[in-house]
């Protein structure tokens, strides 16, 4: 196997949301088709992290590199077609059939009148396939349920057909069987084509099965930054350290599956 | 659910609504004949070609007009009760035409009456300040038409009360003014008003896809390679002129901006701003007409400012459209 590509660099970055969460000074290097996990608890950064590499925020220092250059110095069709973005739910209602909406995500790549293509129907055809919303193209949005519009939004980020995907939260809101789904189809696009995940995420276990690296953020600061492997063999202490709450790890009859959680643990509060 | 199938369908029935609208209205009115007799008597020639047709001309791009541009507020603002109206935009341009009566701005410049002048720039001067209320901090689409609000009734405030100071000429005009109509409407006018609204429409047109992507949310639409910022501020400014140039040539015509789209909405569903927007105008077009012919017949031989019928049949619409938000089937 050979040595993947750096895609994201991010260098020395101080950033601000709402001029609340801040960070200061993260540095991060993301290779080709690594899936990265960031985690840490409520406001230290981490959508914060992921809205600066989707360039939706300005850093206030530091760099981001993609693909060796600047985010800030591509257009925003050409920063479109290098990096997607699935938020972790939209605000108001979208009106549009699945179809057209998963069409509207292959806007970089058409021309000033937006005129789809034989080429980008088939590829709206096939991103619904691999994620299981073909049953759904002609349905309204604002007619389906949290776990189905989780996954259409998914599916119009994948028809942008960027290297880089960023999810915020993607399955916050999900019940735990559209979440299975959600991330079924996640992988699928995956294994199917080349892709560099980020994603924000709450849930330990996700992080750690899905994928392959997890970056830590506490106040700001990366506390914990390589490979989910590497991560397992510091659980739990790690994650006292990132939530400052006792974890415990579970382990199942059936396999070797273990999980970790912090059922029934007191509550300190670590700083 | 989607009814793709039936949309062509749909669209042919309002576009022969609305050029029927556009064909038959101008026969219409305190005084009707038919097409022989404008052809065989020399006086009925002259009504319908140098007073109907202009008329019934203004009507039919006004309402279409309005109607294009609340689609485009609903859609930048994402909120279904954006329009002209809401947003204070008709308000202002009011308040401009009131300060200019009321200074007793007679003159033209142009061809553009001073009074015209002023509701363009009051409606433009509104605009900016909605604008930077929208750039301003924590402001979201529901402050949005909060703010709008209360540029209207501060401008309908100032208005009432130059009203009041105002000679009774002047108070009469101004009173006139603010109801709207299309009635008096030469072809000179007429032109001076179609060029930055047919300006505005080819502007719209060349942005229709980005309009789709504003719906979606500004970080969607921004990573999805939309310049939000440059193509935000390209749609509200030639809005805005426009709406301002249709204000100053017929005065605040209310709830057309906002009954058009959602009429659309409620016809076809699921449709994106290429055939909103087409569909928007025809309504909108063919509302203003019919509404500006029951106007002029309804209350014989008074006419009756049309912004009176709109607002009339309008307003239940608006609470209709209110109502229907719960169903979420809309935006």
């Amino acid at each position: 196997m050979s040595i993947s590509k750096e895609i994201i660099s991010i260098q020395n970055l101080h950033a601000a949301y709402k001029s609340n969460v801040v960070l200061k000074g993260i540095s991060l290097s993301v290779r080709k088709n690594e899936r990265w996990a960031v985690i840490g608890r409520n406001g230290t950064g981490k959508s914060t992290l992921i809205k600066a590499v989707a360039s939706i925020i300005e850093p206030q220092s530091g760099k981001i590199l993609v693909n060796g250059k600047d985010i800030l110095s591509y257009n925003a069709r050409s920063r479109a077609r290098q990096i997607a973005y699935v938020p972790q739910k939209t605000d108001g209602v979208i009106p549009y059939t699945v179809y057209d909406y998963i069409m509207m995500g292959r806007y970089s790549a058409m021309d000033l009148f937006a005129v789809a293509s034989q080429k980008d129907h088939s590829i709206v055809r096939e991103v619904l396939a691999l994620c299981n919303i073909a049953h759904l193209s002609d349905r309204i949005m604002s007619t389906l349920s949290g776990g189905e519009l989780q996954r259409v939004l998914l599916a119009g980020a994948v028809a942008q057909n960027t290297p880089v995907l960023l999810l915020d939260e993607p399955t916050t809101y999900l019940d735990p069987a559209h979440e299975r789904l959600f991330f079924h189809a996640l992988s699928r696009v995956h294994y199917h084509q080349d892709l560099t995940v980020i994603m924000v995420t709450h849930d330990i276990n996700i992080a750690l099965s899905y994928c392959t690296h997890i970056c830590g953020l506490l106040d700001g600061h990366v506390a914990f930054c390589g490979s989910s492997e590497d991560f397992k063999s510091k659980c739990p202490s790690i994650l006292f350290e990132l939530f400052g709450i006792q974890f415990h790890k579970y382990s199942s009859d059936e396999n070797t599956a273990t999980v970790f959680g912090a059922w029934g643990a007191e509550c300190i509060q670590a700083k | 659910m989607y009814t793709g199938k039936i949309i062509p369908l749909k669209l042919t029935i309002i576009s022969l609504l609305s050029l029927s609208a556009l064909f038959f209205c101008p026969f219409i009115g305190i005084t009707s004949f038919s097409l022989q007799e404008v052809i065989s008597k020399e006086e009925f020639r002259f009504i319908f070609f140098q007073i109907r047709i202009p008329r019934t001309l203004a009507a039919f791009f006004t309402g279409g007009g309005l109607a294009v541009a609340g689609m485009v507020f609903q859609a930048l603002f994402r909120n279904p009760l954006a329009s002209p109206y809401t947003l204070g935009v008709s308000g202002g341009a009011s308040l401009g035409a009131a300060l200019c009566i009321a200074a007793g701005a007679g003159s033209s410049i142009m061809g553009i009456s001073i009074i015209s002048l002023g509701a363009i720039g009051g409606g433009v001067l509104s605009m900016v300040l909605i604008y930077g209320f929208l750039l301003s901090k924590e402001s979201n689409s529901a402050t949005l038409v909060l703010a709008g609000v209360v540029v209207s009734t501060v401008c309908s405030g100032l208005i009432m009360f130059i009203h009041q100071i105002s000679p009774l000429h002047h108070a009469f005009q101004i009173m006139r003014w603010t109801m709207g109509g299309v009635d008096g409407i030469n072809y000179q006018l007429l032109l001076i008003m179609l060029i930055p609204v047919l300006l505005f429409f080819l502007v719209v047109t060349i942005l229709l896809p980005q309009l789709d992507q504003f719906m979606t949310g500004d970080d969607i639409a921004y990573t999805r390679g939309v310049n939000i910022r440059l193509s935000r501020n390209i749609l509200i400014s030639i809005t805005a002129l426009a709406v301002g140039f249709m204000v100053a040539t017929c005065g605040p015509i209310g709830f057309v901006g906002i009954i058009a789209p959602h009429a659309c909405r409620i016809i076809i569903p699921g449709v994106r701003h290429r055939m909103l927007a087409l569909c928007s105008f025809l309504i909108g077009a063919s509302f203003l007409t019919i509404s500006d012919t029951i106007a002029r017949v309804i209350a014989q031989p008074a006419e009756i400012p049309v912004g009176i019928i709109t607002a009339i049949f309008g307003g239940p619409f608006f609470l209709i459209v209110l109502f229907r938000r719960k169903n979420r089937l809309m935006m």
